[in-house]
């Protein structure tokens, strides 16, 4: 099994599955979902056998392969997991899994629906297991692009009305329409995008012009001036990805527009992508660039774990309230890697992965609720728990989770967080991320009691509503069940990743 | 001797037997002589690249070097593909008087040939204008309609008046170098004589006009939308390519290291562009005026690489030229079917396309896909590698305005994918397109993507054209 190049059937089995829908399966809609979860099936088994038989004692990168695609360029396309991206790469089988499950009742264009998700999954597995950074730019702008088509297509519009003295210019540009946030959503990645082009080419110049290779890029001590700046352009280009504070605005309306697998794939694996390519080339190429702006990195971590509690308080759209929730916990995940503590940047990589499942339940759910009640708006649903136990179950496990309950993922990530920040030479830093969790369980658990146990609505449309049928349980339960059995053994992730977040830190000169 | 100029010779005997087929035939309906226009061109093409880089003719003032040969093919396909478009054109205009408009074409594309030889002042500039004034005539070409001979108006008075300020340019040049054959003349410049840097800096901006650099621009928008299409499509790349070409001679080939001089002006001509072009295309409604502005940000970005002054930056600049040629042609290409069918060149037009042809709109997202510089198609690659080029030269400053320009660029290039894809089309039936107008399109399609797929012998042949000129 060694010899066989595990890395790319996971990467291009979602791609192949892509060619086939659109060659296959026209007209036959049923075919399409079959071919959509056989596809993703393979990439699933396949992380999960990974997972399993990496060897922790060796470390490093592991399952490489390497082909010369430009070579008078130095571009090769080069492969190579370590443990952390091994636990994004089971991150993405899980949500796109649970994904293709969850988009089972896309009715219209659902050929083209599933074509698009899955080129959109090469790209976002693609980034996580490239060692080249030409190829993971290539697969960066794959992950991003189809998002376009996908919310303007399949995407909902929200109903939000523009009120105040801006509502003329609200009204002019379409706020809170599918169009606007996928606009909105494609223009500030590619914005990103465009400042990790820069980097990435400063860097291989700086290199001397012969390798985009990050395994050869790693052993070179670039010059300080360049490492600060290109950390930067980094911190930008991957940050607006992750979301943070104040380049965050495209999430909660890309989020809140999209279709529900897209939601979940965005918010549960797309922002992690975003922090990952901070953790990977910022800390992991730009030492001293890192060391130098941390305190800024944690900083902002901290605005976005506030601000985006405080801005999913104030949301009276249930899908607003989920988007906004994920901006303020991939304030967690910041705030864990500028920590540089082995706690903080473990809690980091632990909350990307938590996240991600949660907001995937997260999203699933929203998707469900709509789908029966045709409603988002909190305020005027109630008592759905006891028409839909199964929905308002798992809405409470996931929002639990969320605010952190021990027994849950959650939990795990937050707990290793803060105490990571606590060890920082910030320590203050500690208290934004325990305020954002206080304000988490406030909003979760008010949206939760006005949704699922309070009151009954009595709102005619909302009387006699169903629970998850058939596939819909799929995505629930595969979700619940990973979130708390990475909450009640949190060793299966924190092992391998430790063997990735500490040479990581030696390199940076924190540890010995 | 023969060797040397085959194809400019060649050239002029298609001319001819086109101009003489043309008043053969019956009065009404002279557009079989495009085709004889357009197997005259393939073979000419086929020529083209079996030509072996090496003859020096005249003592020195026609050179057929690497670069000479690699910018002959390129406007030989784009003419090419631009004659082959314009056999697709129906206005009974166009019919009766298609001699004159391939005769005219095909003259403009010898002053091209013999420009991208000429390496002294005086071929260089009469090639010149043996490339321009055909283009007035042929954007003049519908003369019944308002527009069209406004538009051609323009495109003369600015293109007479550019073209005099670069005559009072070379005259400085003459006047100090006291010489016309471009050796001597960037011998010269290494003394740095301010009468020469004026001489030269005057010459850049008649040039700018030619290549619609920003603030030199203002005929392209006007022109584009009167002109034909299929005429536009070629006009936004080969005389351009042409103005490029005539740069890399003048102000790059064997000067040595007073190139560094333009520097900062290359750089500044082509962040203005960028920024401008690209804010330009915003607002606009009419799909031809978009692709107007969004031609003046790529010459932005090709100047970018020129800006880089370096073997590197020239071969980019020559592989953006070739991905560019085929993403806007393309584009201008499926504007032609479109405007053909539905009588409307607003971009509103293109509502639905995806669903009413869907190759069309296929072909039509490849080719915004690539002048947007999105991977797998050509137009990431160029950009990617004059960012490269800029880089090298320490413009990281430069990258990035170029870099965030593309987002914007892609902003107008998604609004029109907006109107194929995503909303509902408007008329229910399929767009017509005529055999010769879709096998045009696919040309491009193909190009672009074979481009993005596998770049590597392009890019390798516009390295070995660029390594001359340093």
């Amino acid at each position: 099994m060694r010899g066989m190049p595990t890395l790319s059937i996971i990467t291009w089995a979602p791609f192949v599955g892509a060619v086939l829908i659109m060659f296959l399966a026209r007209h036959r809609p049923l075919l399409v979902r079959w071919i959509a979860l056989c596809s993703t099936s393979v990439s699933l088994v396949l992380s999960i056998f990974i997972y399993v038989i990496y060897e922790r004692e060796a470390a490093g990168f592991q399952f490489y392969e390497e082909l010369p695609l430009v070579p008078p360029l130095g571009i090769n396309y080069q492969l190579g997991a370590d443990g952390m991206s091994l636990l994004m790469v089971l991150l993405t089988s899980i949500i796109i899994f649970a994904g293709v499950f969850a988009s089972w009742t896309v009715k219209e264009r659902s050929q083209e629906f599933y074509a698009l998700l899955l080129v959109l999954v090469t790209g976002v597995y693609g980034v996580f297991v490239s060692l080249d950074l030409f190829v993971l730019f290539l697969f960066y702008e794959i992950a991003v692009l189809p998002m376009y088509l996908l919310i303007g297509i399949w995407g909902s519009s929200g109903e939000v009305r523009p009120q105040g003295i801006f509502a003329w210019a609200f009204r002019r540009t379409g706020v809170g329409t599918k169009e606007y946030a996928a606009m909105k959503l494609t223009l500030y990645l590619l914005f990103g995008s465009a400042f990790i082009l820069v980097g990435i080419l400063a860097l291989y110049v700086a290199a001397g012009s012969t390798s985009f290779s990050f395994l050869e890029m790693e052993g070179i001590a670039f010059d300080r001036g360049l490492q600060s700046w290109v950390f930067l352009a980094f911190y930008v280009g991957f940050g607006i990805l992750a979301g943070i504070w104040p380049l965050h605005t495209w999430s909660p309306d890309g989020h809140a527009s999209a279709p529900t697998a897209v939601s979940m794939l965005h918010a549960g694996v797309l922002m992690k992508l975003g922090a990952y390519g901070v953790v990977r080339l910022g800390l992991g190429l730009l030492p001293d660039g890192a060391v130098q702006w941390v305190w800024l990195v944690g900083a902002i971590a901290c605005v976005n774990i506030v601000y985006g509690a405080l801005s999913a308080m104030a949301q009276t759209d249930l899908k607003y309230v989920i988007a906004y929730s994920s901006v303020s916990h991939m304030g967690v995940v910041m705030l864990g890697m500028a920590t540089l503590t082995e706690i903080g940047l473990n809690g980091s990589v632990f909350q990307m992965f938590a996240h991600g499942i949660m907001t995937g339940l997260f999203f699933a759910l929203v998707g469900l609720v709509y789908e029966k009640a045709h409603s988002r708006a909190i305020f005027t649903m109630g008592g759905f728990g006891q028409m839909m136990p199964g929905i308002a179950t798992a809405f409470t496990i996931a929002g639990l989770s969320s605010l952190g309950l021990p027994a849950t993922a959650g939990f795990v990530a937050e707990f290793l967080t803060f105490l990571g920040a606590w060890q920082s030479p910030w320590s203050w830093w500690l208290f934004p991320g325990v305020i954002g969790a206080f304000l988490t369980s406030v909003y979760v658990l008010r949206v939760a009691k006005q949704i699922f146990w309070g009151l009954k609505s009595t709102d005619p449309h909302f009387q006699h509503l169903p629970d998850a049928q058939g596939t819909e349980w799929a995505a629930l339960v595969i979700l619940v069940f990973t979130l708390v059995l990475f909450g009640v053994a949190p060793g299966i992730a924190l092992g391998p990743v430790d063997t990735a977040t500490v040479p990581l830190l030696i390199r940076l000169g924190v540890l010995q | 001797m023969m060797s040397g100029m085959t194809l400019e010779i060649g050239l002029a005997v298609l001319i001819l037997l086109v101009f003489v087929t043309g008043l053969a035939g019956r009065r009404e309906d002279r557009r079989r002589v495009g085709v004889l226009a357009a197997i005259g061109l393939a073979v000419l093409l086929a020529l083209a690249f079996r030509a072996e880089p090496g003859a020096v003719l005249f003592g020195g003032t026609f050179v057929q070097d690497e670069l000479a040969i690699f910018t002959k093919r390129l406007f030989l396909v784009a003419t090419l593909l631009g004659v082959l478009g314009s056999l697709g054109l129906r206005t009974p205009t166009f019919a009766r008087r298609a001699t004159e408009y391939y005769v005219a074409m095909l003259a403009s594309l010898l002053g091209m040939l013999v420009l991208a030889s000429a390496r002294e002042l005086i071929l260089l500039f009469v090639a010149f204008e043996l490339m321009s004034i055909p283009l007035y005539v042929i954007s003049g070409f519908r003369k019944r309609e308002g527009e069209s001979v406004e538009a051609a108006l323009k495109f003369f008075l600015i293109g007479t008046v550019s073209s005099a300020f670069i005559v009072y340019g070379l005259s400085f040049v003459y006047g100090i170098s006291k010489t016309t054959d471009l050796a001597h003349v960037a011998a010269a410049l290494a003394d740095g004589h301010p009468l020469l840097l004026l001489g030269m800096t005057l010459t850049l901006g008649g040039l700018g006009f030619k290549i619609a650099a920003f603030p030199f621009h203002m005929w392209v928008p006007d022109t584009y939308e009167a002109a034909s299409t299929p005429f536009v499509a070629w006009l936004s790349v080969a005389p351009k390519a042409a103005g490029f070409v005539v740069m890399f001679r003048l102000y790059l080939e064997g000067v040595g290291d007073a190139v560094l001089l333009w520097v900062p002006v290359a750089a500044g001509l082509a962040a203005i562009t960028i920024v401008a072009g690209n804010l330009m295309a915003i607002p606009q409604q009419n799909i031809k005026r978009l692709l107007a502005y969004s031609g003046i940000a790529h010459i932005g970005y090709m100047l970018v690489g020129f800006a880089a002054v370096s073997a590197d930056g020239v071969a980019m600049m020559l592989f953006y030229l070739v991905a560019y040629l085929f993403g806007n042609m393309g584009a201008f290409f499926v504007v032609e079917a479109v405007a053909q069918s539905d009588g409307s060149e607003a971009i509103a037009a293109y509502k639905g396309l995806a669903q009413r042809s869907p190759v069309l709109a296929l072909s039509m997202l490849l080719f915004l896909l690539s002048l947007g510089g999105i991977p797998f198609v050509a137009g990431f690659w160029a950009k990617l590698y004059v960012f490269w080029a800029a880089a090298e030269r320490g413009m990281y400053w430069l990258v990035l305005v170029g870099a965030i320009l593309t987002v914007v660029a892609l902003f107008y290039y998604l609004l029109v994918a907006k109107r194929m894809y995503i909303d509902a089309p408007e008329r229910p039936q399929p767009v017509p397109v005529s055999p010769f107008l879709a096998f045009s399109i696919l040309v491009c399609a193909a190009g672009v993507v074979g481009l993005g797929v596998y770049p590597k012998p392009l890019v390798m042949a516009a390295f070995r054209a660029a390594s001359g000129l340093f």
